[in-house]
């Protein structure tokens, strides 16, 4: 282990070719770090995380990644085929066989950390279900058990609440944030949607059309920073002790 | 019927082809590269096609060809510029174009296509049967020892990097083994055979399974059968061997698409 950072970007360009999303992201993730990397579509959210995580390599900068620690990671759920057959502890079983050597089969312990892990969130009673078969929001809980089957020391999670409904992104949400009390999980959130961060996070990385905001949530989350890289006037209030943002001329809406 | 040497070579050969052939199409179907399968087999007929021209042994240029285009190909990822959909329809077409060309310069061109298309199984000796046995009990013992890594980087390969996976290594080898069965299949059952061993067992057992196992099992098994059983039926009728395996081969396909639905119905 090498200190107390995850993840370090020093003057940052990333995007596909030649074609840069966003440039100049200098950033530290520490660990036990929430770190909510927030932005509207194609805006440049995966690439950055692809990057940090070694699967793209940037077009300017650097971006590292601290050697020792163990990092799971849940894409996009488009990203994940559903014609094989698998069922529901089939997936969560794939992350403990990957960190097992090539020839390593599945065990007795397996299964039971496998189940282990479902029942923590909630979903024990689809362990042998098709995962094609299973809601969205089923899906999303059941790849999040994938990650956390081999026990990571980071958690890196691609929009882990889409196509949940309220109550799934509720418990979810509490879930991750006990994990990271607990553990000293490392976690970061993918999400176009800045409530879903908004109480979780303890930093954030905002990208917009004007540019990128870094840092502690507190600081990237003022009325004016935010009104000039959403270029409409926001509102940062507080509602039965959690965090609110009203964005909008007149009408109200959530940013 | 099987007292003759040539008709058991040729059942060995079926058994053989069956098994390797339907085991790797369940990988090409759900990594959803089944014109990858068809542009191998096109590839490797352009080698065996090169090698009639020149008078050569055909087994040879055509695994060169195939392993060529199975470890290019294969590593073809999404691009913006170009699909890799699109790349396989160069390549199927190139390759396509380039086989009748080359068999149309060549002596005795126009009899040399339709072995190509459809091969001749009953001409299969002694030795290529060994081949092909061998193949089969390399891709069974891949599947046995790696099938889980296999895959693990078809499903998602991008967290299985994460988690310290050679996602790359696995897939190539993955289209190697591809590349080695389809070239060595293609120059003794022809390109359409081996396209439809690859694709409709494989089809037909993820239709009719709810476990990873069954389904490889069902497609090895459908594989072996129905080249079998193309081999009596076009013994007995007096039909070419490898049309009637591409035509029994193509009836599973709706049999189990029919046998799901039916099943759904009673479900409900």
């Amino acid at each position: 282990m090498t200190g107390n950072w995850i993840f370090r970007t020093e003057n940052l360009t990333i995007g596909y070719g030649r074609h840069a999303l966003f440039r100049g992201l200098s950033l530290v993730v520490g660990k036990g770090e929430i770190l909510g990397i927030v932005g509207p579509n194609g805006s440049g959210k995966t690439t950055l995380v692809r990057t940090l995580l070694g699967l793209l390599a940037p077009i300017e900068g650097r971006a590292a990644r601290a050697p020792g620690f163990r990092i799971s990671y849940a894409p996009q759920r488009e990203r994940l085929d559903t014609i094989a057959p698998l069922t529901a502890i089939d997936v969560v079983l794939m992350e403990r066989s990957a960190r097992a050597g090539a020839l390593h089969r599945i065990r007795a312990d397996d299964r039971e950390a496998a189940r282990q892990v479902l029942a923590l969130l909630g979903v024990e009673a689809l362990a042998n279900r098709l995962f094609r078969s299973l809601s969205g929001g089923e899906q999303q809980r059941v790849r999040l058990a994938r990650a956390l089957a081999a026990d990571p020391d980071v958690l890196v999670l691609d929009e882990p609440t889409a196509g949940m409904d309220i109550e799934g992104e509720a418990t979810t949400l509490e879930f991750l944030r006990e994990l990271s009390r607990k553990r000293s999980a490392t976690i970061l959130i993918v999400t176009h949607a800045l409530p879903i961060v908004l109480n979780l996070a303890t930093s954030i990385v905002l990208v917009g059309d004007r540019g990128i905001l870094h840092g502690p949530v507190g600081e990237v989350l003022q009325e004016g920073r935010l009104s000039e890289l959403y270029r409409v006037p926001v509102h940062v209030g507080q509602l039965a002790g959690h965090r609110t943002l009203v964005a909008g001329r007149g009408e109200r809406h959530d940013v | 019927m099987f007292e003759p040497l040539f008709m058991r070579l040729a059942l060995a050969a079926s058994i053989a082809t069956g098994a390797s052939l339907g085991i790797i199409g369940v990988y090409l179907i759900i990594r959803r590269m089944v014109f990858f399968g068809l542009v191998l087999a096109n590839v490797a007929t352009v080698g065996a096609a090169i090698a009639q021209a020149l008078g050569w042994a055909p087994e040879g240029p055509s695994l060169a060809a195939a392993i060529g285009a199975a470890l290019v190909l294969g590593g073809t990822g999404a691009s913006t510029w170009v699909s890799p959909e699109s790349v396989m329809g160069w390549a199927y077409a190139a390759a396509s174009s380039a086989t009748v060309l080359i068999l149309a310069l060549a002596p005795g061109g126009s009899t040399d296509t339709y072995h190509l298309l459809f091969g001749n199984v009953l001409t299969v000796d002694t030795f290529h049967v060994g081949v092909l046995s061998l193949i089969a009990a390399a891709t069974l013992l891949c599947q046995i020892l790696f099938g889980r890594r296999f895959l693990l980087v078809t499903f998602d390969a991008q967290a299985a990097s994460v988690a310290g996976v050679n996602a790359r290594g696995w897939s190539l080898l993955l289209y190697l083994l591809t590349g080695v069965a389809v070239a060595t299949a293609v120059d003794h059952i022809g390109v359409l055979s081996t396209f439809a061993l690859l694709t409709l067992p494989s089809t037909a057992a993820l239709l009719q399974t709810r476990s990873m196992r069954v389904t490889f099992v069902i497609a090895a098994g459908l594989g072996v059968a129905m080249s079998s059983l193309a081999l009596v039926v076009s013994y007995k009728l007096d039909l070419p061997a490898g049309p009637t395996t591409v035509a029994l081969l193509s009836l599973a396909v709706p049999v189990a698409g029919m046998r799901k639905w039916m099943a759904a119905i009673a479900w409900r």
